[in-house]
């Protein structure tokens, strides 16, 4: 039995990876003032870049960086429509959920002659497993963490920093002064136009690793249905964590230990079809909203463009 | 004077582009094959990228001109053939079960029109129709039967898509291969009720290793690549579909159940070349006709006296001894 | 007068502003295009001349851009009250569903049949809609994370009920077809009838015509489009609506029941995707199937939503822009061998080009200024 919590936690943490980086890249950016509904294109981008890159050079750490990059690209073309143009956010983002897809595929078919899937990495040029061989065969921990991607740790780290950059510093002050109240930052001398190019372009790069950490370490090869629908979850995890690191990481691990349980519990013969049983994660996400987080803001100033000419 | 300007430049761009489209029309001499895949796109790695594969090579050997056009939605597959109808082709392929319809129908309109459908079965084709179908039971029961005879646990496992007769048909050809090797051995059997999420698929294979399973066989897409990553990290064995999927994990994909759809494709478009086209038939493609199998790869991992044994099997499935089931209540029926 | 109307109508800023995003996103594609060695200008003939080159082929479109109208008009309507509808796909689903079941279940002559199916299948994915605006009226729960839950349980909910027994085709992974009384196909059964087939023959450009499934899904989106433009135009309700859309804070200061407005809206909302499910199961397939994934309507009918600007009439052209590229794409690549993901890219470019209004206007200010010189 104890077995089975342990392989429900691992599967937790599988799951969740790639949707807390995702969620972090929203949390970065909404806090900031600007809506990301991109996330999902960012990831594709992100997933593709990553096996790309990592199948080419064998690396998976240049792997992984490129495929942050090239999140960073499309966050730059967001923050340049959404910050330097005023653009109405939510549009913007649609239109990068159709451009990741887009030139990923069209990218991956004249790298890989012609195929939109990339061709596989093999163990020893993805991620590594830090905890690896660690633990004995069979032990509470070798189902927990014994085999967990690097990207699982990575992911909690950066939790743990964009909460102190964000709570902590200066530079997360700014941050969410920009995202509450632009006018009375500018007055202060925060510059808005930067902070929130800043913000937008490392959303980018978040949501790019979380791509990266579905195509680097939970398989190892990028085909068009990888991302499906992730980017949305973790969209969705950072306003049920209620635009905060540590809100979003609870959220998306709630949701990575809904899908463990549907995994354990499909295994036996239920008169439940599977089909009831998946729905499970999304019908507890909703029960739990409903029932024990409540309502949700988002910081002041989300969504609204910031244009220095017309202040007050 | 701007506003006027630009509607001026667009309507010249959009003339442009209309006479532009005008001047292409050429006349082609030689046989036109084209292909509707469905929504897996050309490059699924699975059965449309295999039918791709089939047209490619009777390009190369028969000297046809290829085409395909991809669908995004079930919707599409309407349109799709009405494009390559309209592009002269000689004969249509449309590649998927869910064709089935659209081909009945676009056959009956068209009936100067060859048309012919993988994994299509059709009730009363018209002449210019042809459904080719596969006993994807037949390789799963030998994939099955290596399975049975290889695993030292006495547990295999087996990952379906969706819960639907198509995966039926791998998954209890599979469960009887097994029991025909060995009857004690126990086999876990999941589905993922989807063919994309690769992480569900991974996590329910982590899940039949730590429960005992020593090989696990997929039939799901995508979700399949999660399969043989794990068994990957875990260096347990899996069992590939479609085509060879032995380039995903060398060490561990023993073998595959494989779907030669390009070889159903080269050999009807031989046909047609050669103006044998068996128009108003359903051709049945098994381990007789070549055109299921084996990774030619699995001598790799499985022991040379197994394969001989697989070989027996074989020849005892094509001469009818055998008969293998396809259904929950053929294969409740055969077991007894 | 009508020249100065027209004259209007085409210097109106907005509409300026959508086809520049247009244009650039053709431009865009076309300079894609060229990086990967295709003529781009042989690429947009080849789509032009698919969509618009037989009547068959501009059938095609219609029926193509019939159901992105409707999700389009779903997502504009609960845009205009503030409210962002990412659940259109789900309420398709389930619009889809419940028109199968009612169409095939029910035997009724075909005068009453089909409103029935078309009623139930509005409400009851008028009710899915409304479960997200209860959700955000009563408990705060924000539309996005309740319709993106709402989409996939719709999915497997879909899933669950093509295996019914009762319900799924024997043998397939379909439901059966909806009875023909619920069918808004044209000549649908006829056409394949032996007297039909014998008369279509005879005059090929019905024939030709009449091959695409012709059916009455496209008036449905007109209609709706229309009642659309005029609750949100004409009544009360349309007036609230937009308050609450415009500003909740006033709105509820200026004694508007902010909660109602939003079941209100995303009810709405919700029937009008249940629409485009309906119509494309009564006038296309005629059965739902096992989903292996998102089929997208409801994520295409945001792009049609926001390139119609989040008007009624805006969504009826931008359905049919959308359907166009989308139907006319599908011919590049059999004809060249170009990848036809270039049409993503395209309507990305579009997109991308509508939300930044104000770059286009500094674009057009440096025009104008060389037109003086």
């Amino acid at each position: 039995m104890i077995d089975n919590v342990a392989l429900i936690l691992g599967t937790t943490l599988m799951y969740s990876t790639p949707l807390i980086f995702t969620a972090m890249g929203g949390v970065i950016s909404e806090n900031s003032g600007v809506i990301n509904i991109g996330l999902e294109g960012m990831m594709v981008i992100g997933a593709f870049t990553g096996a790309t890159i990592g199948y080419f050079t064998g690396n998976p750490w240049i792997a992984f960086i490129g495929a942050g990059f090239a999140g960073a690209i499309f966050g730059l073309l967001h923050a340049i429509a959404c910050v330097s143009f005023g653009a109405n956010q939510v549009v913007s983002g649609i239109a990068i959920n159709f451009l990741g897809p887009g030139l990923a595929l069209f990218l991956s078919r004249i790298f890989f002659d012609g195929a939109t899937m990339t061709l596989s990495i093999n163990l020893d040029n993805k991620m590594p497993r830090p905890l690896s061989g660690v633990f004995s065969q069979d032990s509470f921990m070798y189902y927990f963490l014994g085999n967990r991607y690097a990207t699982v740790y990575i992911a909690l780290i950066l939790v743990f920093l964009l909460w102190y950059v964000l709570y902590k510093t200066k530079l997360g002050l700014r941050i969410r002064a920009v995202g509450e109240h632009p006018t009375a930052a500018d007055t202060l001398g925060i510059d808005v136009y930067k902070i929130r190019y800043l913000s937008v372009i490392f959303s980018g790069v978040f949501a790019g690793f979380g791509g990266a950490a579905l195509s680097l370490a939970i398989v190892s090869n990028f085909r068009p249905t990888l991302v499906s629908g992730h980017g949305f979850i973790a969209l969705a995890a950072m306003i049920f964590g209620k635009w905060k690191p540590q809100g979003a990481l609870l959220a998306c691990l709630l949701f990575g230990g809904a899908q463990g349980i549907t995994v354990f519990l499909g295994q036996y013969d239920f008169k439940v079809s599977s089909q009831i049983l998946s729905m499970i994660p999304y019908v507890l996400t909703m029960v739990i909203l409903v029932g024990f987080v409540g309502r949700a803001s988002a910081p002041a100033a989300d969504g609204i463009p910031y244009d220095k000419e017309q202040k007050y | 004077m701007l506003r006027k300007r630009t509607i001026l430049f667009i309507s010249v761009l959009v003339i442009v582009l209309v006479i532009a489209g005008c001047g292409q029309a050429k006349k082609e001499t030689k046989i036109k094959v084209a292909m509707v895949t469905d929504v897996g796109g050309v490059n699924d790695q699975s059965f449309n990228q295999s039918a791709w594969e089939g047209l490619q090579r009777a390009e190369k050997e028969l000297g046809v001109k290829i085409s395909y056009v991809e669908s995004n939605q079930d919707a599409d597959y309407k349109p799709n053939m009405e494009t390559l109808f309209d592009a002269g082709n000689d004969l249509i392929w449309g590649i998927g079960f869910k064709m089935a319809e659209t081909l009945g129908e676009v056959a009956k309109l068209n009936p100067e029109q060859k048309y012919a459908g993988i994994d299509c079965f059709f009730e009363n084709p018209t002449p210019n129709l042809v459904g080719i179908l596969f006993k994807e039971q037949e390789p799963s029961f030998l994939v099955g039967y290596i399975a049975g005879k290889m695993t030292k646990a006495k547990k295999v496992g087996f990952v379906g898509g969706m819960d639907f007769f198509v995966i039926h048909k791998f998954h209890y050809g599979f469960m009887a291969g097994v029991k025909y090797a060995n009857p004690e051995c126990k086999i876990l059997a999941q589905y993922a009720d989807s063919f994309t999420d690769a992480a569900k698929g991974k996590a329910i294979a982590n899940q039949m290793y730590k429960n005992g399973a020593d090989i696990v066989f997929h039939a799901a897409g995508g979700v399949g690549d999660g399969v043989i990553e794990a068994a990957k990290e875990q260096n347990k064995f899996a069992i590939g579909v479609d085509r060879d999927q032995n380039d995903l994990a060398p060490a561990n994909v023993i073998t595959s159940a494989m779907k030669r759809v390009d070889n159903a494709m080269f050999n009807l478009t031989e046909d047609l070349v050669k103006g044998e086209y068996p128009g108003g038939t359903n051709v049945v493609y098994g381990l007789k006709e070549g055109a299921v199998g084996i990774a030619p790869t699995s001598d790799k991992h499985v022991p040379q006296d197994i394969l001989d044994e697989v070989d027996k099997v074989k020849e005892m499935i094509i001469s009818g001894e055998l008969v293998v089931p396809s259904s929950l209540e053929d294969y409740k029926k055969w077991m007894k | 007068m009508n020249k100065r109307k027209i004259y209007n109508f085409f210097s109106n800023k907005v509409f300026l502003f959508t086809l520049i995003s247009i244009l650039a996103g053709l431009i865009i594609g076309a300079v894609i295009l060229l990086f990967a060695g295709f003529n781009p200008l042989r690429a947009y003939a080849i789509i032009i001349s698919g969509v618009l080159g037989r009547f068959k082929y501009i059938s095609y479109t219609i029926i193509k851009a019939t159901p992105l109208i409707l999700t389009g008009l779903s997502i504009t309507f609960a845009f205009r009250t503030g409210l962002f509808n990412i659940g259109a796909e789900g309420q398709f689903i389930i619009g889809a569903i419940t028109a199968t079941a009612v169409g095939y279940f029910l035997h009724l002559p075909a005068i009453i049949h089909i409103p029935v199916v078309i009623i139930s299948a509005t409400i009851a994915a008028g009710l899915w809609g409304g479960i997200a605006g209860f959700l955000k009226a009563k408990f705060g729960v924000h539309e996005v994370i309740s319709t993106i839950m709402l989409n996939w349980i719709a999915l497997y909910f879909q899933n669950y009920l093509v295996y019914m027994d009762g319900f799924q085709k024997p043998g397939g992974e379909t439901s059966y077809s909806i009875q023909p009384t619920a069918s808004i196909k044209l000549f649908g059964e006829w056409k394949l009838s032996d007297a039909g087939f014998a008369w279509f023959n005879s005059n090929p450009f019905l024939r030709d015509l009449f091959k695409t499934p012709v059916n009455f899904g496209f008036l449905f989106a007109i209609v709706a489009a229309v009642i659309v433009w005029y609750i949100l135009k004409h009544t009360t309700l349309g007036y609230k609506l937009r308050a609450v859309g415009f500003n909740k804070n006033a709105a509820e200061y200026g004694g508007i029941n902010v909660s109602k407005s939003m079941i209100i809206s995303m009810t709405i909302a919700g029937g009008l995707a249940g629409l485009a499910g309906a119509v494309q199961v009564m006038g296309v397939t005629h059965n739902v199937s096992l989903l292996a994934a998102m089929e997208g309507f409801g994520f295409d009918g945001i792009a049609v939503a926001l390139i119609g600007n989040c008007t009624a009439i805006g969504s009826v052209f931008a359905g049919l822009l959308f359907g166009a590229l989308k139907y006319g794409g599908t011919k590049i690549q059999p004809a060249m061998g170009a990848p036809s993901e270039i049409i993503n890219i395209v309507i990305g470019t579009i997109v991308f080009f509508i939300a930044i209004p104000r770059m286009i206007s500094l674009l057009i200010k440096r025009f104008s200024k060389k037109d003086r010189l």
